[in-house]
């Protein structure tokens, strides 16, 4: 069967056949091309190694490709070396031929070779026993489908022993139809047959069958298959309309202000210029005027009218025609299109709710420790964003220690928690406790807090920023298709946000120190009365809202960067999170967070090119929110609400 | 009317002298006058300085008198400086352009100046159109108008918005923290018209004033930071005498009663907040031509807490602790980071005040909240006590 | 006792040795050194610091220049833009220095410039930029973006076959022009508008999902897709991680980067990101016998034998050298004298072949694509002939008519459609 494909191929490409030839000096013909390959060039290289028919030829190609090929400098032949690197191994032979301690260089082929190279061992590849060859010849010919390798992928389908391949193949196989069916009628089958499938290949292949060029003529022809007929004024500005046929030297191109200038200055006679005085050209009109009595002296082209623009433009006509030359594909195609493009609205609306979804869980991870502290407590916390930033470096630190990935985020996780919670106990016993009645205060002492471990963190760990590698199996992405698809990082942090939701709902609304926390929250001196030590409870809450913080910091560090300045990037972000969404009720972060970040990511999308400008609009929309909304989105009524 | 406000106020004439004695000997000793002993970069950096007690008192008023704590004073402080930094770069710009389109044979028209002075201005961030904001850039008057219209106009709206919606205490911290993330943010993107992260640079030659050399610019702007200085404290003293002065330090120490009592408390808080920030913007305008160049970072918001630490620092509810405060932390910031501060060898490890410089500054701080409420003014208060 | 130890530990031997060299030196020669210590490019610019230290000490060593032992000034910028321009002041008129290297960033360099015009100081800028300025008083040793941007996008061109193209920056100037020239240069090569795509974000930016899956959504209409990224800095990390979580491959859709370097791949793992590429006109994993030399002189003199070496550092050690032939050439450091001598020098790159300096105040230099390795190094693919650095680019209309030439011309922004020349100082 390969020998079969082979001999086929061999007739189709290969018009200057090197006959019993080896493969060394086969490739020494080519030398240069080999030992420093340009796409454009190498394309010689692998017909003659394809038309050599040697069968050491796919293995120099999977070597070449891999970077595994080098020159020996003093004669230019090519070697493999063996797994230490000792021994230099022929590579026709395989076998060892010399000691590897003499001038080498690599041969490094760059990308587009390397694909040019995969190209060309997909005839070795696709019903090689090697399941990885052959994905890997499946891989190439996606990447770029020619014509040529149709019907060798077809003839691979039928003998493709592994079920999942052979789908793949098959859907390719279908995909190439499309473009390289040899009858109208294959082709339409394939283009109906893709419908609905919203994958970004099958949009390719229909948008390249529909692929178009812009072409002016007197008179539409009518043996062409013409996609749009244009029109000047509504369609397209007349201006770009005349452009068009100046770039098709269809009319005169007009003068620019630039010929006006160089024409006039080229003119002037004693001071003077078209019977004009120099000094008073420094306006446009008068330029055009003293041009246009040049002009009338018969001395310089006289301007482009405006009439003439019409004239040109009325006698020509402007359409787009289909690379494409039969009508019934082009139809069957924009069908196909036009039936997708309703669904690939909605799945983008979708992959934006769950972009808006994961940033606003981001946003609700990082605010949620500030929803106690601040929310809960009342306490501002300047350093909370520091307190993220302790939390990553923590897991950075268990890191270096414990190698393991997974092991390391599990053990980061509660380490990370403790000194945070360690941390804000302390910050709560030494500097809070004394500002309680003093909230801008608070606010100042936390700030030179936040300072101090920044720097320390400066000092300990530099300013450059440091890695926190996630496990393997947080690596990737959950595609559902090639529109929606979300990273397995985000949807953790998801997760994780839900778990502490949940967690502080519980522990606010279901246990002891919740309903301590929320008796001295709202009315200290009358907890204290009935026998709660308000001191133990503060701290108590202070440190669960700072280790929560830390807990976050991890999940973050693994999806961005773990930096001092880090923190710095959350905490403005945090405190509008919480109080959009209302002061005192987690429910409320939740529904800050939900807004902040849904919005900025509709903002993001009605302008897709400057995300700063999103956030830009999104703050400002948020300041003029609290003008009308005070209290948040879920204020809080009563007694509870303190005032 | 006037005697009787400094006789109550004598602190104002003793800070006037001072302002002034120092003024003439840092004159003396500057290089504009020969003598040299006080370097241009340094007269420069004092020159900053001045400018920088100045939006420290008007933070103090707002803060210290008020009881507002405004995270957005900074950024009215950088628009000031935006505004006569538009006009700098023009007329400079233009003073240039106009010089090399004389040779041209035919006169350039209007709109080819206009580019030409564009291409040299925003050249630089890849565009050469002139954005609206540039609008009334040639003129130095409207410059200067804006320099306190527009930071006027901005506390006017955002404090008229916020008072009104009862927005108090920390909330308005936050939110005025927001609204100068929200100006920073616009500023650092290049479509701002502003020049993006670049700003505006070159502040420190002064178009048409012919051949003073930089010696000379520096004194000059020295004393017109301290006359500015001395007419703002003036101005603060005089508004803070008297029964205005009482309202608002009532607002400040129990907002509700005050209202109780018929005062329309939103209408003083929204003049205490206008005036400061109008105050600000002319420090602004005074303090970015001799840094020589104005950008986002500038006014992000940090750069506002920094300020109000000055006046924490300095102690709050005296206008000269805020000038203490302010000239203090950041002279002490200069030397730690400019490398004056020697390096503390333990043994086992250097301290170099480049890298420790801020966790000390950090620390001070916590422990002059904690301990020292009324910051360093509050010495000189027992100083003058004791004398008395 | 702290003061003198402190002496003898950071400027160690320098000032000693040129107390004695003074018996024969008239004046002492000074350099400047004006990186930031602190801040946010501390990291970035510490490095060249010590790089200028390291090749003061080594210049010295072999007998200093003009029979004086150089002494180093080390000012901190504190990554504060304004204080640039301070510190630049102090240099030139408190500490008299002769020649002044220094600064990362572009504003910094906004900053310093009106400085040192002013005072006519000489200054070199080691690290690639934007390009639109030459300075008479400035020497950029760094890529203009004629030597690393344009030869990129020709290697995407050329060998990779991209049609379709995503230019991703940072909203600042060095992206945003370099994003501009790059626009008119794909225009110019045939590639559509509709096929450029163009985003900005902010420093720091760490949400990448939305705008990676725009770009992997680029290629619905059948071409090649390629990324350009301006990314700078922090920013990287986020992005690279997002790429390879959403299995973007270097053979899908390639990025090459011009801000990333081996300092900043030492923040992540780069096992996801093997085959993505970036420009430099310097790879630490260039194969020649200077550089080698080179690595081993860093390593000695900082003592860590992971420390990398990066492309600013090659500009310094360039410039540095230049400056030290053309001030024996000069027989004296007087700016105008050294400037002077500067014009044609020539030193050997640390990736073969020679540097020239080049009468608009640029260099020769060659450019190199690498490919990202698993170990954070780059497989240098593609390294083209010297290319000559050129201040105004030909591929905006405005910069198209500019030239520079400080020798014959003495003019860094000269018209050449006028012939007139435009400004003596630079557009600051």
């Amino acid at each position: 069967m390969i020998r079969l494909i082979f001999a086929v191929l061999l007739g189709m490409i290969a018009p200057s056949v090197v006959m019993a030839q080896d493969l060394q000096s086969l490739l020494q013909t080519h030398q240069e091309e080999v030992a420093k390959p340009g796409r454009r060039s190498v394309g010689v290289v692998l017909d003659d190694l394809v038309a050599s028919g040697l069968t050491e030829a796919a293995s120099f190609l999977e070597n070449w490709q891999a970077r595994e090929v080098y020159v020996r400098d003093e004669d230019g032949l090519f070697f493999y070396l063996n797994d230490d690197e000792t021994q230099l191994i022929d590579i026709t032979s395989g076998a060892p031929s010399g000691l590897a301690d003499v001038g080498l260089t690599q041969v490094r082929p760059n990308g587009g070779v390397r694909r040019a190279i995969g190209t060309a061992l997909v005839q070795f590849q696709l019903s090689d026993p090697d399941i990885n060859r052959r994905r890997g010849a499946i891989e190439a010919i996606a990447r770029d489908m020619q014509a040529s390798q149709l019907e060798p992928l077809v003839a691979s389908i039928e003998g493709e022993a592994d079920p999942g391949l052979k789908v793949v193949k098959e859907r390719l196989a279908g995909l190439m139809r499309a473009s390289f069916g040899e009858t109208n009628e294959i082709r339409i089958a394939a283009i109906e047959g893709m419908a609905g499938d919203l994958s970004v290949d099958v949009r390719a292949v229909l948008n390249q069958i529909l692929a178009t060029k812009r072409v002016v003529a007197t008179e539409l022809p009518d043996d062409q298959n013409i996609a749009t007929v244009l029109e000047p004024g509504t369609d397209l500005p007349m201006e770009d309309a005349y452009d068009i046929l100046v770039a098709a030297d269809l009319a005169k191109p007009r003068t620019t202000q630039n010929q006006i200038k160089a024409a006039l200055t080229g003119n002037i006679v004693e001071g003077r210029v078209g019977g004009m005085a120099i000094a008073s050209l420094d306006t446009f009109e008068a330029r055009a005027m003293a041009y246009e009595m040049l002009a009338a002296a018969g001395l310089v082209e006289p301007l482009v009218g405006d009439d003439e623009v019409q004239d040109a433009i009325a006698v020509h006509v402007i359409y787009d025609v289909y690379t494409e030359q039969d009508t019934e594909i082009t139809e069957a195609a924009a069908a196909s299109l036009d039936a997708l493009q309703t669904r690939i609205a909605v799945h983008q609306t979708a992959d934006l709710f769950l972009d808006g979804l994961s940033l606003a869980s981001i946003y609700f991870l990082a605010a949620i420790g500030l929803a106690i502290t601040f929310g809960v407590m009342g306490v501002i916390n300047m350093a909370h964003g520091e307190f993220i930033m302790m939390g990553a470096y923590t897991g950075f630190v268990v890191q270096q220690f414990i190698p393991n990935y997974t092991v390391s985020i599990i053990v980061a996780l509660p380490v990370a928690f403790a000194i945070t919670f360690g941390a804000g106990v302390l910050m709560e016993r030494t500097v809070i406790r004394r500002l309680y009645h003093r909230p801008l205060e608070t606010l100042l002492a936390t700030f030179g807090i936040s300072i101090v471990l920044q720097q320390l963190a400066k000092n300990i760990f530099g300013t450059q920023a440091r890695p926190l590698t996630s496990p393997a199996w947080l690596d990737g992405a959950l595609v559902f298709n090639d529109i929606v698809a979300i990273s397995y990082i985000r949807i953790a942090i998801f997760v994780l946000a839900l778990i502490f939701l949940c967690l502080i709902l519980f522990i606010l609304k279901r246990t002891r120190l919740g309903l301590e926390v929320r008796a001295v929250t709202q009315n200290s001196r009358m907890a204290a009365s009935m026998g709660i030590n308000p001191n133990r409870i503060n701290m108590l809450t202070f440190g669960l809202g700072s280790g929560i913080a830390g807990i976050a910091g991890v999940a973050i560090g693994l999806y961005a960067k773990v930096t001092s300045e880090m923190g710095a990037d959350y905490i403005v972000q945090s405190f509008m999170t919480v109080v959009v969404g209302g002061v005192g009720n987690v429910w409320g972060t939740l529904a800050g967070a939900g807004m902040i970040g849904g919005l900025q990511k509709v903002i993001e999308w009605l302008n897709p090119s400057n995300t700063l400008a999103a956030q830009t609009y999104m703050i400002l929309f948020i300041i003029l929110f609290i003008q009308f909304r005070p209290k948040g989105i879920v204020a809080l009524k009563g007694r509870a609400a303190g005032d | 009317m006037e005697r009787t406000f400094i006789a109550r106020n004598p602190s104002i004439l003793w800070f006037l002298l001072g302002l002034g004695l120092f003024t003439l000997v840092v004159t003396i000793l500057s290089e504009a006058t020969g003598n040299g002993a006080i370097s241009t970069s340094f007269v420069k950096t004092l020159g900053k300085t001045l400018m920088l007690c100045l939006v420290a008192i008007a933070m103090d008023v707002v803060w210290g008198y008020c009881g507002i704590l405004s995270l957005g004073h900074f950024a009215f402080f950088g628009i000031g400086g935006y505004a006569v930094g538009m006009w700098l770069m023009y007329a400079r710009t233009k003073e240039i352009v106009v010089e090399n389109l004389s040779n041209a044979v035919i006169p350039a028209t209007e709109a080819e100046i206009n580019g030409a002075i564009g291409v040299q201005i925003f050249g630089v961030v890849g565009s050469s159109e002139f954005p609206w904001i540039w609008a009334f850039a040639d003129s130095l008057f409207l410059q200067l108008l804006a320099v306190v219209l527009v930071p006027g106009l901005l506390a006017l709206v955002f404090g008229w918005l916020a008072f009104r919606s009862r927005v108090t205490g920390v909330y308005l911290s936050i939110l005025t923290q927001a609204m100068t993330l929200a100006l920073s943010l616009y500023l650092f993107q290049n479509d701002s018209g502003l020049r993006g992260n670049n700003g505006l640079s070159g502040l420190q030659n002064i178009p048409g004033i012919g051949d003073f050399n930089q010696a000379q610019i520096s004194i000059g702007f020295f004393w017109a930071s301290a006359f500015t200085l001395g007419a703002g404290y003036f101005l603060f003293a005089w508004v803070l005498d008297g029964k205005m002065g009482s309202v608002i330090k009532a607002i400040r120490d129990d907002e509700s009663r005050v209202r109780f009592l018929g005062y329309h408390v939103e209408s003083y808080k929204l003049f205490v907040f206008t005036l400061t920030a109008m105050v600000a913007g002319i420090a602004g305008a005074l303090y970015y031509p001799q840094a020589g160049i104005i950008n986002p970072a500038e006014i992000a918001p940090i750069a506002s807490i920094y300020l109000a630490v000055w006046v924490a620092i300095g102690g709050r509810g005296r206008l000269y602790g805020a000038v203490l405060g302010a000239a203090f932390v950041s002279l002490l910031s200069s030397w730690f980071t400019g490398g004056g501060a020697p390096d503390i060898n333990l043994g086992f490890y250097i301290i170099q005040w480049t890298d420790w410089w801020l966790v000390l500054l950090g620390l001070s701080f916590v422990i002059v909240t904690l301990f020292f409420p009324c910051g360093i003014g509050s010495l000189f208060d027992k100083l003058v006590r004791r004398q008395q | 006792m702290t003061i003198l130890r402190k002496t003898l530990k950071g400027a160690a031997a320098l000032t000693f040795t040129a107390g004695m060299a003074s018996a024969e030196c008239a004046e002492p020669i000074k350099v400047g050194v004006l990186h930031s210590l602190s801040g946010t490019m501390a990291i970035s610019e510490t490095t060249l610091k010590d790089t200028m230290l390291m090749l003061v000490e080594q210049q010295n060593a072999a007998g200093g220049v003009l029979d004086c032992q150089i002494e180093t000034v080390v000012v901190d910028p504190a990554s504060d833009w304004p204080l640039f321009a301070e510190k630049a002041r102090e240099l030139l008129t408190v500490h008299d220095v002769d020649v002044i290297f220094g600064n990362w960033t572009s504003v910094s360099r906004k900053s310093v410039l009106p400085v040192i015009e002013e005072l006519n100081g000489l200054l070199f800028y080691p690290v690639q930029y934007e390009g639109e300025e030459s300075s008479k008083n400035v020497f950029y040793t760094g890529a203009a973006p004629n030597q690393q941007a344009i030869p990129a996008v020709d290697y995407f061109l050329e060998e990779l076959g991209v049609e379709k193209f995503a230019l991703l920056g940072t909203d600042y100037v060095y992206p945003r022009t370099t994003n501009n020239i790059l626009e008119s240069y794909l225009k110019e090569k045939g590639i559509a508008a509709e096929d450029i795509f163009v985003n900005y974000t902010p420093f720091g930016h760490s949400d990448w999902a939305t705008i990676v899956g725009d770009v992997v959504a680029l290629s619905e209409d059948g071409k090649q897709v390629g990324v350009i990224s301006t990314i700078n800095g922090d920013a990287n990390i986020g992005f690279y991680k997002e790429l390879a979580a959403a299995d973007v491959s270097a053979d899908d859709i390639p990025v090459v980067a011009f801000s990333v370097g081996e300092e900043e791949l030492s923040g992540l793992d780069t096992s996801n990101l093997v085959g993505h590429l970036a420009a430099w006109n310097y790879f630490m994993s260039a194969d020649t016998p200077e550089n080698a030399s080179f690595i081993e002189e860093w390593h000695a003199f900082i003592g860590d034998e992971n420390r990398v070496t990066n492309d600013p550092m090659e500009a310094h050690y360039i410039g540095f050298n230049m400056w030290v032939n053309a001030v024996k050439e000069a027989g004296t450091t007087d700016v105008d004298a050294v400037r002077g001598a500067m014009y044609g020098q020539t030193f050997p790159n640390l990736t073969g072949g020679v540097a020239e300096m080049l009468p608009n105040h640029h260099l020769t230099k060659p450019v190199l694509i690498g490919e990202i390795r698993a170990d954070g190094q780059f497989d240098i693919i593609s390294q083209t002939d010297p290319v000559p650095g050129d201040a105004w680019t030909d591929y905006l209309p405005e910069s198209s008519v500019l030239k520079s030439d400080w020798l014959d011309l003495e003019c860094g922004m000269y018209n050449v459609e006028t012939e007139s020349c435009v400004q003596l100082t630079s557009n600051y």
